[in-house]
């Protein structure tokens, strides 16, 4: 299969933050979503792929090639979506477009058209107007109207309402169909991705975690509860994190075969939520610092 | 990057409709044409320059397929093509008003003075933010006044005199050594800034 964006062994390093030894690959013609807590390198990584930021070491090639020789090449192909207002403010969505539309060369006036209908987004009104809302429907705007083949969005979904969030992801299911698009986005709302990921990829604390096909996430994890008798410094090893009370511990496994022949049916086991992975690896990471 | 010129254009449309009446005002009204033509060739570049300062402006222009190569280079190509605008039209104001024209000499002189100014303006403006320009022209300014009150208390007929031997100077050989010698530096400065922004983090 063939990778869109591969990031290999890239070390990036600010004031006490660093991504280390980061490699990961998003494959072509899927929904990978990005997940991991606030600060933790999401919005950097975004950044690394798009080349707002160059990495101290390693690689990264997007479609198969790097940004030093063929930039503008990989450009052409990416339309992008970020969580902050990256438009002129001062101008309406219609200028906004006379501004960006030259510089692809594939641009469609006619889906620029379309999907400003479908979002009744108004071309005349100056963008420092914009809710919220109609500044992420008028980012999707520009970045779905020049055919683009990969679509990254950094937090897309944060800070809309319940129903655009839905519709969003309505439209970016439908941008699917057709097989040659790839999308990645980060988000903090996994519920999100229930819906349209195909794969997951995890980042906490500047570390690749996983990336894996969603289905397989839930068939490895595992949350597990029983009650406190269970635990003892062996069986404590095969858990991420747990997490005790007086009525029993609860914790999360990545293997979920290896709990259920250990403990057999002195235990239960629930499908976890790409919450509680999220919420047991930072315990577990806390945990062995 | 001939939008990005063009864009710099768009963006600027209300300001350079509210600057050109003001330039024309001051050439009615005789002002020295070599000093308006300095004064407002700069204000609208710099202008161009903080419009697209914003770190959000930068994260778009990135983002776009635009190297940063080529967008500090509109910065240096537009720049100069406002310089060309400002002088065209106190060229044609003062065909119009006073019916005289413009000697070449200034409009050299104009020009090149603005290029010494923005290749100096321009790398600044990179590595710090627009912000400390002010406080830097104040510390320029005091540093200025020192001078001249305690060292060189006539510096101001030092520039003017050096200035009418310029424009006085009698030999075509001259001005081209200046003019090679002002494209030399806006062209060092042109690549010092390219290094600059390179490395800028958004």
């Amino acid at each position: 299969m063939e990778n869109v964006i591969e990031l290999q062994h890239v070390q990036k390093s600010f004031d006490g933050f660093q991504l280390k030894d980061f490699s990961v690959t998003v494959k072509k013609g899927f929904v990978t979503g990005f997940i991991g807590g606030n600060g933790v390198g999401k919005s950097t990584t975004i950044k690394l792929i798009m080349n707002l930021l160059q990495p101290d070491s390693g690689t990264i090639s997007i479609f198969g090639l790097n940004y030093k020789e063929h930039e503008k090449e990989i450009k052409q192909r990416i339309g992008f979506v970020f969580d902050e207002n990256i438009f002129y403010e001062n101008v309406t969505l219609a200028e906004m477009k006379g501004i960006i539309k030259p510089a692809y060369l594939n641009w469609d006036d006619n889906l620029f058209n379309h999907y400003v209908q479908t979002f009744e987004l108004p071309l005349n009104k100056k963008i420092k107007a914009f809710s919220k809302g109609m500044m992420m429907k008028a980012s999707l705007t520009i970045a779905l109207s020049h055919h683009a083949e990969l679509i990254i969005m950094d937090e897309p979904t944060s800070g809309l309402d319940p129903i655009f969030r839905r519709e969003l992801l309505d439209i970016l299911h439908d941008l699917m169909q057709d097989g040659d698009k790839t999308i990645f986005f980060s988000t903090h709302i996994t519920t999100d991705l229930d819906r349209i990921a195909d794969y997951i990829t995890f980042i906490h604390n500047g570390e690749h975690i996983f990336t894996k096909e969603f289905y397989k996430v839930e068939e490895e994890y595992a949350i597990v509860k029983g009650g406190m008798e269970l635990l003892d410094g062996d069986t404590e090893q095969e858990f991420i994190a747990i997490r005790k009370s007086v009525h029993g511990f609860v914790a999360l496994t990545d293997n979920k075969t290896r709990i259920e022949n250990i403990f057999g049916e002195t235990v239960l086991i629930e499908k976890p939520t790409l919450e509680d992975i999220m919420f047991y690896t930072k315990k577990g990471s806390e945990k062995h610092v | 990057m001939f939008n990005l010129i063009r864009k710099d254009f768009v963006l600027q449309k209300t300001t350079l409709m509210i600057m050109i009446p003001v330039l024309v005002v001051y050439l009615f009204l005789g002002t020295s044409s070599i000093w308006i033509g300095i004064v407002f060739s700069i204000v609208i570049t710099i202008n161009a320059y903080t419009i697209d300062e914003k770190s959000s402006i930068n994260m778009l222009l990135n983002s776009l397929p635009y190297t940063r190569k080529e967008i500090v280079s509109s910065k240096y190509i537009g720049a100069f093509i406002f310089t060309c605008l400002v002088v065209f039209i106190i060229f044609i104001g003062n065909l119009i008003i006073h019916q005289e024209i413009t000697i070449w000499k200034d409009i050299l002189l104009i020009v090149s003075l603005v290029m010494v100014a923005i290749s100096f303006i321009f790398p600044f403006l990179y590595k710090f933010k627009s912000q400390y320009m002010l406080t830097s022209s104040l510390v320029l300014f005091a540093i200025y006044l020192v001078v001249i009150t305690l060292f060189i208390p006539n510096l101001n007929d030092k520039i003017e005199e050096f200035v009418q031997m310029l424009l006085t100077l009698q030999t075509a050989q001259y001005y081209l050594f200046i003019a090679l010698l002002v494209m030399a530096l806006y062209a060092c400065s042109w690549l010092l800034s390219i290094r600059i922004y390179g490395k800028k983090v958004f």
